[in-house]
This record gives C-alpha cells, structure tokens and sequence, in this order.
C-alpha cells in the first residue's frame, strides 16, 4: 500500500544523508520528512480510529449521522453500568494494594542479592513478556477444581470436602490481577531501593535504628516515589486489563469487557454504546497517565 | 556467654534469610505453576480428579491442534502477519529512529512520548475505531490489515529501539567514511547498515514478538482468513477443552520465554518497564 | 576504650585484616594510615559491625560487642560522603539519633541546636543537605555523629570530599571539635599530612597488617620499616655494607662515601644495611669540601631553575639517584662533581629484609 512504499522509499537517500554539519534549519527540515512515516502511521492507525470512536460515541445508536450525548446518558445513568465502573476501579485499586504490599518486601529480599537472585528477578519478570491469554489460561487451571492449589488445599486441610472457588469468583481476578501486574510495582521499586546510596543506610544504623526502624526512617520514604510510580502503572495496567477478564472474568465484566461485548453480543452492534464507554475509559487512562509523567519529573528533579 | 550470644545472632541471621528464601520461593511457585500446569495439561491424557500428575502422557492433543484445530495455517498467518508487521515496523522505526536520533528537532520528548501513546491507552479504545475504519476500507479479513492494526503497537518499539541504536552511532565512524570518499548513499549501505545491525536484529525481534501476542486488536480486525494464535487460542477456550488449549498456549508461549531468556542475559531487562502496558 | 583482638577478616582469598591487634586509649585520636587497599576501612567497618571478622573480637569499653548489631554498639561516624538524610532538614538529621532513642521533641530541639551550634551551622537548621556546600554538609555529619555523646567518634576519610583549601580548614575544626569534647576518635585516612597534622598516634596498615603504631614524631622520625618511611613523609634509602662495628656505632659503606650510625643488635662486619635519610636534610657541599664521616660523592645530572630554588637530579656511583632543591646561587652545571653530606644522626637504620612492595 501507499505507505508502506512511502516509508521504503524515504529510507535510502535521505537517511544517508547529512549527518553532521548543516544548519538547524537543513537538519529540522530532514528530521520532519524522516518522520512523515510515522506520523502518518500514528495519525492513520491511532489518531484517526481514535477520533472516529469519539465520533461514534456521540451518533445516535445505529445512525450515520446527527448528534446526541444518549449513549454517555445511558452509560453513566444506568446502575449496571455504575457497577461496571466500580468493579473496575475496585479490581484495579485491589489489584494495585496487594501489588504493593507483595513488592516491597520482595524488593528488600532481592536487594540483597542473595545466592540465586538473578533467578529470581528473571521470575519476576515472567508475567510481563508472557501474553495475558496465556497467563489467565494457566491461572484458571491451576487455581481451578482440579488443579494444584485445590489439591494442595483439599490433602492439607481434610475438613474442607469442596474445593476453594477461585476462578470467575472476584477475588479470583483480584489474584490473577496481582499475578499479571505486580511486576509492574516490583520493578520500580527495586530500582527505587537500589539505587539508595547505601551509606546513608549505614548512617543510620550507626546512629542507632534498628533494621525496622532504617526501614521506616530512611529506606521507605526515601524509596516511595518509586513505590508509587510502580503503583501507578500497575493501576493503569489493571484499569485497562481486557484478555485477562474476557477469559476469567466469568459475569464480571470491567470496562474493556463491556465494550467487546457491545459489539459482540447485540445484533447489529450497539457502536455509539461501545464508543462512549471506550471515550470514558480512555479519559481515566490519560489522567492516569499524566499523574504517572508528573510523578516521573518531580523524580528527576529532587534529587 | 559470649559463645552463646554469637550463636543467636548467627541462628537470626539464619532464620531471616530462610524467611527470605521461603518468600522467594513461593513467588517462584506462584508464577511459574500456571505454565507447568499448562505443560502439562498438554500432554497428558485422563486428568481428572484428584492427582499431582497426568496418569498418562500423549502427544494426541497437539495432533488434533495441527489436524482440526488447523495450527499450521494459523501458525502461518500468525508469521505471515508478523512479518508484515515487522517489515512496516522496521521501516517506520528506521526513519524515525533517525529523526530522533540524529537531527535537531523541537520538542523531541513531546514528539517522542506522542508516538509511544497508543501503548499507554488500552488497545481496546481505539481498535473500535480500527474495526470501523477498516470495515469502510475492506480491510477486515486481510494479513495486510491486521498486520497494519498490529503497526499500531509494534512501531512505537521499533522507533524506541532504533533511535537508541541510532543516537549511539559514532559521529566520527560517519565523518571518517565520508573523508575516505564514501557518497550518502555507499556510506549508508557499507556503514551505517552494519554498525545499526544488532539494533535491527534487537527491534525486529521484539516487534515480531508483540505482533505474535496480539490479541485484542487482532481480535476486532480478523476474519476466518487470518486467524492468528492467540484469537485461535482464545476461540479454544470458549470450545471448552482445556487440553487443546493447553496445546496452543504451549506453541503460543515459545517465542515470549525465548525472549526473556535472551534479554535477562544481556541488558537490564528493568529497562523495558516504562512504556510498557499489558495485552 | 576500643579494641580490636586478633581481627582476621578474608574475602574469599583475599585477607583485608590480618591479625590486627589495635587498642585506642581513651581519650586519644588515633588514625589508621596507609594506601588503598591496605584494609584500615575494613578495620573501621568491623568497629562499626558493618563488618564481620572471621576471627577476632572487637570490644569496646571492655564489653565483647563482637556479637552485637550496629545499631547497638553506641559509636558516632563520620563518612565520606556525608550520608545525610536527603528527605530531612539539618535539624532532624541531627535530631535523629535522639528521635530513635525516644527523646521528647522539646528537648531533642535544644540539644539539636546545641550541637548546631558547636560546629556553626545555627542558622540553617531548617535546610535541607542539597542547599548547604561540601563542607556545610560535613559538619552536619559531624553534629549527628556526635549529639548523643557517643562513646567512639569514628572518621571514614571525612574530608577526601572537600577541595584542597576546604580540607585544611575543615582538618582543625574537627580537631577542635574533637579535643573540646573529649571524646575518643579513630580516624581514617590515605593522606600522610593530615595524619601526622591531627593525630596523637598513628596506625600505619599494610596488607591487612599493622606497620607501625606509634605518636607522629615517632612514626616519621623511627619508621619501623621501609614500607612506612616511604609511606611518610619523602626518602631516601641507601644500601650498603657494614665495614666495621666499634663502641656502640657501626661503619656503613655506600656508594661515594661511608656513614657511622648507632650499631644495631647484632651487627657485624660484612652484613648488608638499608640507610633511610629525609632528603631535605642531606646538605649539598662543592666538590673539594674535606671527605669525612657522612660526606658522599655525587654528579650533578641535571638542574632545574624553580625562580627562588634549583632543583638538582644527582647521581651517585652505583647508579643510585637522587633529588635535591638547594639555594640559587648554588647555579651548577650538568657533570659537575659534588659531595653530600648527610648530618651525623640524620641516617636511619632500616631492617633490609623488610619488603616494601
């Protein structure tokens, strides 16, 4: 198509060209037509279908043109839509809490570099490389009926004579959340606490406190900015999480779910319906996204 | 006395890095048991009810995936798609890349994290957006459209790999090629090419990898010709048969864990946290 | 006041402390000197209990702490980098320790201004370290280490972050600070002149080991070995041979001349001796000054116009080399004959077999 010849042929000559030297002018001139390629890839593939979703979101369901705010009306008045949004916020705030309290105290483990930590840091990063269909797929297995934990749980716990409800349940999600997005808090926070200059810790001690109280003195106020960007995008992850619930979600339907569905299910798809979801969601999703940039900045610039 | 207050100390000592390993290797526990139950479940025949392990092992379930389940022509979409992705990706990154990397432009950073947006936003917002628009342009059902769907979330890594390997270029190698008589165009095959090699190599990896995963703009832009991995694994699991499923989420899993293991030996893969969202 | 007995402590197959035997008496500021790797902030770590020795005791007070946490040992440091509380103003880094030991806000703050006050710094109690300098920064660290009255003071090379002009500045206040309070003081540092300038005894480690331990004039005056007469202070070394031993002084002969010293135990004609001299007290003689006890022969290999000195590179028969500064109207050339003389008792008597390497 047009623009994958476009992009070919603006490699050859004008990426070869001058690289040093040369005005600011000759240069910005160069760097604005090398980045046509990807602009017009953002603007065709993200921008466009983006407007177009916010467009939708204020069409009449079903009609091609006119302007009506009904479907955000609808959304935002009908009290299973409300439920759809507390769940998601709910599954994300539970998500990100749990997340948090897992990672600091497994931040402070690897920190100490014990002997088969590279191991373990690789572990952490298991849930982020893998596809979240295949995470939630292995999750329903092992925590279902017949999998480990249920087995494990029924032969330690012999009056139990039913297994644990796990899957599709709430908290079930809660949990695979945690799996999938802790990563996310654990890897900011360990770089937060390495990168403490351990003198200070030492300082510290030598003036007294205790390994607990290093800990609430020193380590972890000096470490929460990281703790809490690592948060952030952990709920950013959580809030937008679409594989994971679609697959284990059972009647639980977040946000991203309750769009699928719109299109999915009702014949012919409720698009403005959908649109205006999306548009909320992708609001929060920004704001998020600023409060997380924000945060990143007053990091660079305290120190 | 002092023999036994030694001895405590170095009894508390002992305990807390017990405790410490007992956490780590929990977590272990957590996160890898699911794959080991995939793996499993992949291979083994009759597990039902109460056991540790599959009573008997068999490779049937990967035979019905290849003969019914159609693996193999998903397998090649899936690579087709890919590859595309990869080809339009590669190029996207390359110019860009080099914009970002080489030429003085205002408001880099802006430009920059404007690029990395739609991995920030969940894919799910604006691929409504995508399906329309690929409705209207009879791009449904296509390797060429999803693959362009895929450009979406694989062009912003490609730009954030090649303009690092990009900027990383020596000034002088460049300036040294053109006083040996070296024109843009040869300086460019013979130099850059090679030197911006592993950078490539590194980007086509990791773009082939997310477009592989890709499941939730697939899942809006696809059709029963272009059936990917993941939708085909994910229309196993409303099927019902989990050992199937296992089976392709086995296939699925591969190229993600080979990744890994690559990049945990080579960078600090706590880079790659940052711009990074989940599918 | 504090001891260290027998510390052995081994990296693998390194060994940072070799049966390190030190006692600091109370009262007094004892620096442990020597180059890099020579193990005295080991040896400062394992008084802290950030370091564990894998043979040894450390005690402190005449109590074993060997066993005991850091943060129980009650000592006061100083670091290099400061190790200040980015998150906390001035006041409560200095009002730390206190705020651990429970003390009550209202007098945490006066004794924190107090302390604030010994080194200065009254006025900035409310901010943080990133808007104080280098040697602000110091002091704060000082104050903190020193607020709850500990029992030892311990300095980890305190100035080695501070510009030159900044470091002698700071060297006698922390001096003063120091012998104001009374308070005992082990000092580490790699620089000999701040050593020799603070100190009231010198350790000098090498190679895990104790060199010498010994008061300034001491360590610089009787260096117990080549390795710390090199290490303190300029040398000269001239090796020679006994010619003979009579009363209580030998005769040693070196290249272009011979010396009497004081006769070691042992001493007889034939053995071979390694003569240590301060180069700025060898006294440069023309060439027909009267040969004599202490009187070396030596040329002139090259000389350098400094403005108000000549500095003179000389040669002496056996391929020896030496460097002199000497008056300007001394003026001599290239090849010029010369003699030396090195006063009587000017000349130290080293051990030969003792490795400096």
């Amino acid at each position: 198509m047009g623009l994958a010849g476009g992009s070919v042929a603006g490699r050859g000559p004008a990426a070869g060209g001058r690289v040093s030297g040369g005005g600011t002018r000759a240069d910005a001139r160069l760097g604005g037509l090398l980045l046509v390629p990807a602009l017009v890839a953002f603007g065709a593939l993200f921008c466009y279908p983006a407007l177009l979703t916010v467009v939708l979101s204020f069409r009449p369901e079903g009609a091609e043109s006119g302007w009506t705010l009904a479907s955000y009306a609808a959304f935002l008045g009908d009290p299973d839509a409300r439920r759809v949004i507390l769940l998601t916020f709910g599954l994300a705030l539970a998500a990100t809490l749990a997340s948090v309290l897992l990672s600091v105290p497994l931040a402070l483990v690897l920190r100490r570099r014990l002997p088969g930590h590279r191991f373990f840091r690789t572990v952490v990063l298991v849930p982020l490389v893998v596809p979240g269909l295949i995470g939630a797929l292995g999750l329903l297995i092992f925590w279902g009926p017949r999998g480990w934990f249920n087995l494990a749980l029924t032969q330690a716990v012999p009056i139990l004579t039913r297994p644990l409800n796990v899957d599709y349940t709430i908290p079930g999600l809660v949990l695979f959340y945690v799996w999938l997005y802790f990563p996310y808090t654990c890897v900011t926070t360990l770089a937060a606490v390495e990168s403490l200059d351990p003198a200070i810790e030492e300082a510290a001690q030598v003036a007294g406190a205790g390994p607990w109280r290093c800990l609430r003195h020193v380590l972890l106020p000096l470490a929460s900015p990281g703790i809490l960007a690592g948060s952030v995008l952990t709920f950013m992850a959580a809030f937008g999480a679409f594989s994971v619930p679609l697959v284990a979600g059972g009647d639980h339907r977040p946000l991203a779910v309750e769009i699928y569905k719109q299109i999915v299910v009702p014949i012919p798809p409720h698009w403005s319906a959908a649109s205006a979801i999306a548009v909320v969601m992708a609001t929060v999703q920004v704001a998020f996204l600023a409060v997380y940039l924000r945060l990143g900045r007053r990091r660079g610039g305290s120190r | 006395m002092r023999e036994a207050a030694r001895a405590y100390g170095q009894a508390f000592r002992e305990a807390r890095t017990l405790l410490a390993y007992t956490l780590l290797v929990s977590l272990t526990l957590f996160i890898l048991a699911p794959f080991a139950m995939i793996a499993l479940r992949s291979v083994g025949r009759g597990w039902f009810g109460k056991r540790w392990l599959p009573p008997e092992l068999t490779l049937e379930w990967y035979r019905w995936a290849v003969e019914v389940g159609n693996i193999p022509e998903v397998l090649k979409n899936t690579v087709i798609i890919g590859g595309l992705a990869v080809l339009i990706s590669t190029a996207i990154g390359l110019t860009a890349g080099w914009a970002f990397g080489r030429c003085r432009l205002p408001g880099k950073e802006l430009l920059m994290a404007l690029l990395l947006l739609p991995l920030m936003i969940p894919p799910i917002t604006y691929a409504l957006g995508v399906a329309r628009l690929f409705y209207a342009l009879h791009l449904v059902d296509t390797h060429v459209g999803v693959a362009l769907a895929h450009v979406a979330v694989c062009a912003p890594y490609a730009i954030m790999v090649l303009s690092a390997s990009i900027e990383g270029l020596d000034e002088r190698v460049l300036e040294a090629a053109s006083v040996c008589g070296a024109g843009p165009g040869r300086r460019f095959l013979h130099v850059v090419l090679p030197l911006l090699l592993p950078g490539i190599v590194a980007s086509a990896i990791f773009t082939f990898t997310h477009s592989y995963n890709e499941f939730t703009l697939t899942l809006l832009t696809y059709g029963p010709h272009t059936v990917t991995l993941p939708v085909r694994t994910y229309l196993a699991v409303g099927d019902g048969y989990w050992e199937i499923t296992s089976a392709m989420a086995v296939l699925m899993v591969i190229p993600s864990l080979l990744i890994l293991a690559v990049v945990q030996r080579r960078a600090r893969p706590e880079r790659l946290v940052g711009g990074f969202k989940g599918a | 006041m504090i001891e260290l007995r027998g510390v052995t402590t081994r990296y693998g197959s390194v060994v940072a402390n070799d049966r390190l035997d030190l006692v600091v008496r109370r009262g007094e500021l004892l620096t442990l000197l020597g180059p890099s790797g020579c193990g005295k902030t080991t040896a400062l770590r394992t008084m802290t209990g950030h370091v564990r020795p894998t043979e040894g005791r450390v005690i402190i007070d005449g109590c074993d702490v060997t066993a005991v946490p850091t943060h129980r040992r009650e000592l006061g440091m100083v670091f290099q980098n400061f190790a200040l509380f980015p998150h906390m103003t001035v006041a409560d880094n200095v009002g730390f320790p206190l705020m651990i030991r429970g003390l009550a806000r209202a007098e945490r703050s006066q004794r924190v201004a107090e302390t604030l006050r010994l080194v200065r710094l009254e006025a900035h109690g409310a901010k943080y370290p990133r808007q104080l300098s280098g040697g602000q920064q110091q002091r704060v660290g000082l104050a903190r280490a020193l607020i709850y009255r500990p029992k030892v003071l311990l300095l980890d090379e305190p100035l080695s972050n501070l510009d030159a002009r900044l470091r002698e500045e700071m060297r006698f206040e922390i001096r003063e600070v120091i012998t104001r309070l009374g308070i005992t003081a082990v000092y580490v540092t790699h620089d000999q002149e701040e050593a020799l300038a603070l100190s009231d005894r010198i350790a000098i480690m090498h190679r895990g080991r104790l060199a010498q331990l010994g008061s300034p004039e001491e360590v610089y005056g009787r260096p117990a070995s080549r390795f710390v007469a090199e290490f303190v202070g300029l040398s000269t070394f001239l090796e020679g041979r006994i010619e003979r031993v009579e009363g209580g002084q030998m005769v040693v002969a070196v290249a272009g001349g011979r010396l009497a010293v004081p006769a070691r135990p042992g001493a007889a004609a034939g053995q071979p001796a390694l003569l240590l001299v301060r180069p700025n007290e060898i006294e440069l003689l023309p060439a027909d000054a009267p040969p004599g006890d202490g009187v070396l022969d030596a040329v002139v290999e090259a000389g350098t116009y400094l403005g108000d000195r000549m500095d003179y590179r000389l040669g002496l028969p056996g391929g020896l080399r030496l460097r002199l500064q000497a008056g300007v109207a001394t003026r001599l050339r290239p090849g010029a004959a010369v003699r030396l003389r090195i006063p009587h008792g000017r000349a130290l008597v080293l051990n030969p077999s003792d490795d400096a390497a």
